[in-house]
């Protein structure tokens, strides 16, 4: 993540030429919709299969892929997080290879109950730790993002919403605070 | 060959919570101020977003591809290979790390100037920690009381007094040392949790109370009052509610037309002349190399910062470093112990909005507010509860062994819970040792070929340890008190790099022990002043900002009422 380099890489003159001095922001933000895929769509089949058993669709409301979590980790990796796209996907495709080995099958043919078996037999390693907190980020993100698809995640925690302003009546205990549905950057977001 | 500027009086490293605090007594005095910045202006409606990911994922407000690139390096031990430190919340901006700052504005206490001879005197000569390097400050609470008072003022802070004169009102911090006068607002309002806490506090016999922050309870000098919106921590106020220096301090320099503002300024030297005194400093900006010369540099970078470009700034007259002729740079730092002891709740406590500065604090187990014969530690932690909880991280809950971590039974779980987690911040006095110091990395180096800085933590603190411990105790107690069904205590571990870090250029009377005069100028290079928590020999129980700033006004002000001995 951190761009640290030994002094023969790069002279003076490289990094004085270089937007050194501007905030991340500005470099960035205009990253955040990129629409290039990190993903082929084999691996993609084998995120949605994962986080399909991480956050399932059930009573309680869309689950990770009808709120397009896979959107959100797709345009990550091939934006902002693109320094661990390698390892994302490696880690992506050794679920698929364990899958074959153990349960017989590629992971996204496996049952939904097969792919929770996998996902426990996983559930301490790195690869999970990661995939599963990139789910949350997408899942519970403001859905500029590509996740959160009519705020699902913010309606499963129960989460109020960004509101401009907040009133003392909205920070009670216990109460119920009418949802406020729109992104921080738009209505067109999110639906 | 870098391009001569035209002289000015006053050279000012670094336009943050320190740099931008100076530069005002200066530029009202008259004095003609050249405050040099790395980063820029931020535009409050195009860089701040109520957003989690832009705030806290990505930290696009508060970190900084310069501040990354010299991210300093950590080992326990000069022996261990010293290892990146990760990605810091220090931001080059106008305002600095005060943009997106917590605004908790504390004033240190009496016994936190003197907690040396205090500590001797109450306890024994045996009660400073072994090893540590612990001196009184050269200043007192009252030496330094009209200065927070000015800042507080200037900044803007809201609170409630607990000691006017030594008049003791318990709606207010009853610990605090004496003060001249009331806070020019009053204290952000609770919510809904933060009250029940007080009421829990109250039932244990403990006096909590709403703490200061330089945020606006109400509207202040032109600016807005806050709108509790929840993207406070690690954000920027889009309102302009949080009072940084960039909204305060720093504009009101400007309109003085006596401070001009040279932004995307990187400083790579401080210069000096064979006498031993600075001439002014070396910066790039727009890939060009200038040197802007200066009568009086004041050097106001973060605490990791201030260290380096002293070490990096080698002269005939300073070859170890400037200023560091007694070996002192990098001396005496340390970063802060903090500690998060988080708690579950049986029902929603709606913590989601607010502010981390809207809380509730404790301060009996802080300092020495207790008596702590025979516990084996001086010092203590403040315990901080507080609101503004984000959708990503309330999903990320622990699930406290009641629930698998994915699934439908996942889903049931944070859907009730979710909004049940209480955070705390708990803040430990912490103190230096002879064997923690800052030096420059003989390894890894920025992209211009210079050394990060390097932190070698040295190992096990008992005193420290002991301290939070007992204070993550009493936050349990606090939260059982107030119905908490589970609450989680993290390991009593000191920082590696820290958003508090202290030390490394001291204050002190003593040169062979300390970089700057009780004044803030440098003991050996007489027109070299230095601002920041780097001067500051302890930490208290609380963020440092306040103190920092009010040493930084008291700096320029000496600077002022002495311009023909220090400037020559």
């Amino acid at each position: 993540m951190i761009d640290r380099m030994k002094s023969s890489d790069v002279s003076r003159r490289e990094l004085i030429q270089s937007a050194a001095f501007v905030p991340l922001a500005a470099l960035l933000s205009s990253a955040q919709q990129t629409p290039q895929a990190a993903l082929t769509p084999s691996q993609m089949k084998t995120l949605v299969a994962f986080i399909d058993r991480l956050i399932p669709s059930d009573e309680l409301g869309p689950g990770a892929v009808a709120s397009g979590v896979q959107i959100y980790i797709d345009r990550v990796l091939a934006g902002p997080n693109a320094s661990e796209k390698d390892t994302f996907i490696q880690g992506l495709e050794a679920v698929d290879a364990y899958a074959k080995r153990a349960h017989g099958a590629p992971l996204a043919e496996l049952s939904a109950e097969k792919r929770d078996q996998v996902l426990n037999e996983m559930i301490d390693s790195p690869f999970f730790n990661r995939a599963r907190r990139l789910t949350l980020e997408g899942m519970f993100s403001d859905p500029y993002y590509g996740g959160n698809k009519n705020f699902a995640g913010w309606d499963l925690i129960r989460y109020p919403g960004p509101r401009p302003a907040v009133a003392a009546e909205d920070q009670a205990m216990n109460v119920d605070i009418k949802p406020y549905r729109v992104s921080a950057y738009g209505s067109k977001y999110g639906h | 060959m870098a391009i001569n500027l035209k002289p000015v009086d006053v050279v000012v490293i670094g336009l943050g919570a320190a740099g931008g605090v100076a530069v005002l007594p200066l530029a009202r005095a008259g004095l003609n101020v050249a405050g040099i910045e790395a980063g820029t202006w931020m535009d409050p409606h195009r860089d701040f977003h109520a957003d989690e990911v832009y705030n806290n994922v990505r930290r696009l407000v508060s970190s900084s591809p310069k501040a990354q690139r010299e991210c300093p390096t950590v080992r326990a031990t000069p022996s261990q290979q010293a290892r990146s430190a990760g990605v810091h919340p220090m931001m080059n901006a106008i305002g600095g790390t005060s943009i997106h700052y917590w605004a908790q504005s504390w004033r240190l206490k009496p016994w936190d100037f003197r907690t040396r001879s205090e500590s001797i005197r109450r306890y024994g000569p045996n009660s400073i920690p072994a090893g540590s390097t612990l001196e009184d400050w050269p200043v007192t609470y009252d030496d330094l009381e009209p200065y927070y008072d000015i800042i507080e003022q200037e900044v803007g802070v809201s609170g409630k007094a607990g000691n006017i004169q030594g008049h003791i009102d318990s709606t207010g911090n009853v610990f605090e040392g004496p003060r001249q006068r009331e806070y020019p607002m009053p204290p952000l309002r609770g919510a809904g949790f933060t009250d029940h806490m007080m009421d829990a506090a109250r039932q244990l016999g403990w006096k909590p109370f709403r703490p200061p922050a330089a945020v606006n309870s109400q509207p202040y000098r032109g600016r807005n009052p806050c709108v509790f919106h929840g993207y406070c921590s690690a954000g920027g106020c889009h309102v302009g509610a949080k009072n940084s220096t960039a909204t305060t301090t720093i504009p009101e320099g400007v309109r003085t037309k006596n401070l001009t503002i040279f932004d995307r300024a990187q400083v790579t030297r401080i210069i000096t002349d064979a006498n031993g005194r600075t001439t002014g400093v070396n910066y790039i900006r727009d890939r060009k190399e200038y040197f802007q010369p200066g009568k009086i540099v004041l050097l106001a970078g973060y605490t990791y910062e201030n260290s380096r470009l002293l070490l990096l700034s080698k002269s005939k007259a300073y070859p170890n470093g400037l200023s560091n002729n007694h070996g002192q740079v990098g001396r005496h730092y340390f970063g802060h112990w903090i500690s998060n002891v988080s708690a579950l709740f049986p029902s929603d406590i709606n913590v989601w909005y607010g502010l981390p500065a809207q809380g509730a604090t404790v301060d009996e187990w802080a300092d020495d507010s207790f008596d702590h014969a025979g516990l084996g530690f001086i010092g203590g932690a403040s315990l901080h509860v507080y609101t503004e909880r984000h959708p990503i991280d309330a999903a990320a809950m622990s699930t406290y062994g009641r629930a698998p971590l994915f699934g439908s039974a996942w889903k049931k779980f944070v859907h009730e819970n979710a909004g049940r987690v209480a955070s705390t911040y708990l803040q430990t006095n912490t103190f230096p040792y002879e064997t923690t110091f800052l030096d420059l990395d003989t390894e890894v180096r920025d992209p211009l070929g210079d050394p990060v800085c390097r932190i070698t933590s040295g190992g096990v603190r008992e005193n420290e340890q002991r301290a939070l411990q007992h204070a993550q105790n009493k936050m349990e107690q606090w939260f059982r008190a107030a119905g908490a069904i589970e609450v989680t205590k993290p390991p009593a571990n000191g920082p590696g790099i820290s958003t508090h870090a202290y030390g490394g250029t001291r204050m002190g009377a003593n040169p062979e022990t300390n970089v700057v005069d009780p004044w803030g100028f440098s003991h050996e290079a007489p027109n070299l002043g230095i601002l920041g928590a780097s001067v500051m020999g302890s930490s208290g129980a609380r963020n440092p900002t306040l103190t920092l700033q009010a040493l930084a006004w008291r700096t320029a002000e000496h600077l002022v009422k002495n311009w023909k001995s220090l400037a020559g």
